[in-house]
């Protein structure tokens, strides 16, 4: 675990650099370099920033929506576990049907339809958060 | 969450299109459509997730169900 | 007149052909492999009501299963029955079980004369239609009847046949023209044209056939399957239809046609007597030389 935390902050690293001179060009797996925003300094996280810009949407406020989505969500067996970590089957309580339809709420929260098999990923509130990032259409 | 087998995700896409198909009808009915679709997943939540048999004829029954129940002509329904 | 006609055929048959030939094809597995059955010896026995002393007691284990128990397994029924007090065929004894001994056994039925197709399933590991199928007078065999072979089963002896209707409308069992009439009423066709239709025209679409096959139940999906196939030759043999051409266009891949390897299930198990493998034989020929 905590190599694969180092390998990716690694590849990280790397990847931001010359995107700092080339802003145009779009590394494919985006998502890969928002799961390790922890890890890697606040330089490149800046950059990340950056890059989400256009569509307007910050990490803040996509956290925000989802958990005021979650907080209306009466499914949710402990209000005071909710976190921008939260997960939902294990410190949230909800079963598969119920994360399914947190995901469509989300969906429907950001305007955007997300395939059954990216569908099927998202189990946590940082994973909700990070695909929504990842994604230009979302609004 | 543990690993989903095949046929559980089977479920969870009969699931998420019966919501989506839910989004179509008219604003306020979509809720009974929701309510119902939740109440004929839930009535058989405690099935052995070995029993395939059974599964997957509750699967092609709620297909056929989503299908007919899809129609845009139908436009509410009852509990 | 085309009923009595087949019926007739029907009879010479089953009294020409041995029995254990009659019973050799289209054999039954229950309805689908992962779903085995409880056997009848293993459930009651429903018997006929107050029997007589030289009543003629027959038994027949029937398929049941319930979808509103969804968990519980298909199982056998036994039921008996006094022969003297019922009708000479399968649908009469399957009638008569629901009208005085058990009314939640399932099954459609509707002309009982053979010309609308609903009593199909499987009799003694025959496909047919319960209203043209004699019970076997002959006591001490046991009648097995389960609904048509590889198929879903809506509930008791009722198959589901929604992928066979789908496979039906997508072949357009209509006419297809784009000229008027000469004359702007009928469109006319000659005797001899007219003839080419028939032994197709006949088909009731009782799914018999197409459930016999082992190619069907193989690639049910793809695979049109005898029954249509056999009406989409009665389209293509039509002389009135402008759209020849389409029609064998749209059979023309490894599927949808070629699926048939003359196994001839089909033609043998026809309730109307008809040859779907011949139809299926001559859109094969049509096809290769043009």
């Amino acid at each position: 675990m905590f190599r694969n935390a180092i390998l990716r902050s690694a590849r990280a690293a790397s990847r931001a650099a010359p995107r700092f001179q080339t802003p145009i060009a779009r590394p494919a797996a985006r998502s890969s370099l928002f799961q390790s925003k922890q890890i890697i300094p606040a330089a490149s996280f800046q950059s990340v920033r950056c890059y989400s810009a256009p569509a307007g949407l910050s990490k803040d406020e996509v956290e925000g929506r989802i958990l005021d989505l979650l907080k209306n969500f009466d499914k949710v067996s402990d209000a005071s576990k909710l976190s921008a970590s939260s997960h939902f089957s294990n410190d949230l309580g909800l079963d598969s049907l119920d994360t399914v339809e947190v995901v469509m709420a989300i969906e429907e929260e950001f305007s955007i339809e997300i395939p059954d098999k990216e569908a099927d990923a998202i189990h946590s509130i940082d994973k909700a958060v990070s695909y929504i990032l990842s994604q230009p259409d979302a609004h | 969450m543990a690993k989903l087998s095949g046929l559980q995700r089977d479920v969870l896409a009969l699931y998420r299109q019966c919501l989506r198909a839910a989004r179509a009808k008219p604003a306020e009915t979509r809720k009974n459509f929701e309510d119902f679709t939740r109440k004929e997943f839930r009535e058989h939540i405690h099935l052995n997730k070995k029993d395939f048999s059974t599964i997957e004829y509750m699967l092609r029954r709620g297909n056929r169900q989503l299908e007919i129940y899809a129609d845009p002509g139908i436009t509410n329904i009852s509990r | 007149m085309a009923s009595t006609r087949a019926l007739a055929r029907l009879a010479t048959r089953r009294t020409a052909v041995p029995a254990v030939w009659t019973r050799s094809f289209a054999s039954v597995e229950p309805a689908s492999p992962s779903r085995s059955t409880i056997s009848e010896t293993k459930t009651s026995t429903v018997k006929e009501p107050a029997p007589q002393k030289d009543a003629k007691i027959k038994t027949f284990h029937v398929y049941r299963w319930n979808p509103d128990e969804p968990t519980s397994k298909p199982r056998m029924q036994s039921y008996t029955l006094d022969l003297n007090k019922t009708g000479p065929m399968m649908l009469d004894a399957l009638i008569r079980i629901k009208n005085e001994t058990d009314p939640t056994l399932t099954f459609r039925r509707s002309c009982r004369e053979g010309i609308c197709g609903s009593c199909a399933m499987n009799i003694d590991g025959v496909n047919t239609l319960a209203c043209l199928c004699r019970i076997p007078t002959d006591t001490t065999k046991e009648s097995r009847i389960y609904p048509l072979p590889h198929t879903y089963v809506v509930k008791d002896l009722v198959p589901d046949l929604t992928n066979f209707y789908k496979q039906y409308r997508s072949i357009k069992p209509y006419l297809q023209r784009d000229t008027p009439p000469p004359d702007g009423r009928e469109n006319r066709q000659s005797k001899a044209e007219r003839k080419k239709l028939d032994g197709l025209y006949e088909c009731i679409l009782c799914a018999c056939c197409s459930t016999s096959c082992p190619s069907y139940w193989w690639n049910q999906e793809e695979y049109l399957g005898p029954a249509v196939l056999l009406q989409s030759y009665r389209w293509i043999a039509d002389s009135r239809d402008e759209r020849t051409a389409e029609r064998k266009d749209a059979l023309n891949n490894s599927m949808s046609l070629y699926r048939c390897h003359t196994i001839m299930n089909c033609s043998r198990t026809c309730p109307k007597g008809l040859n779907p493998g011949l139809a299926i034989a001559e859109i094969k020929k049509s096809m290769a030389f043009t």
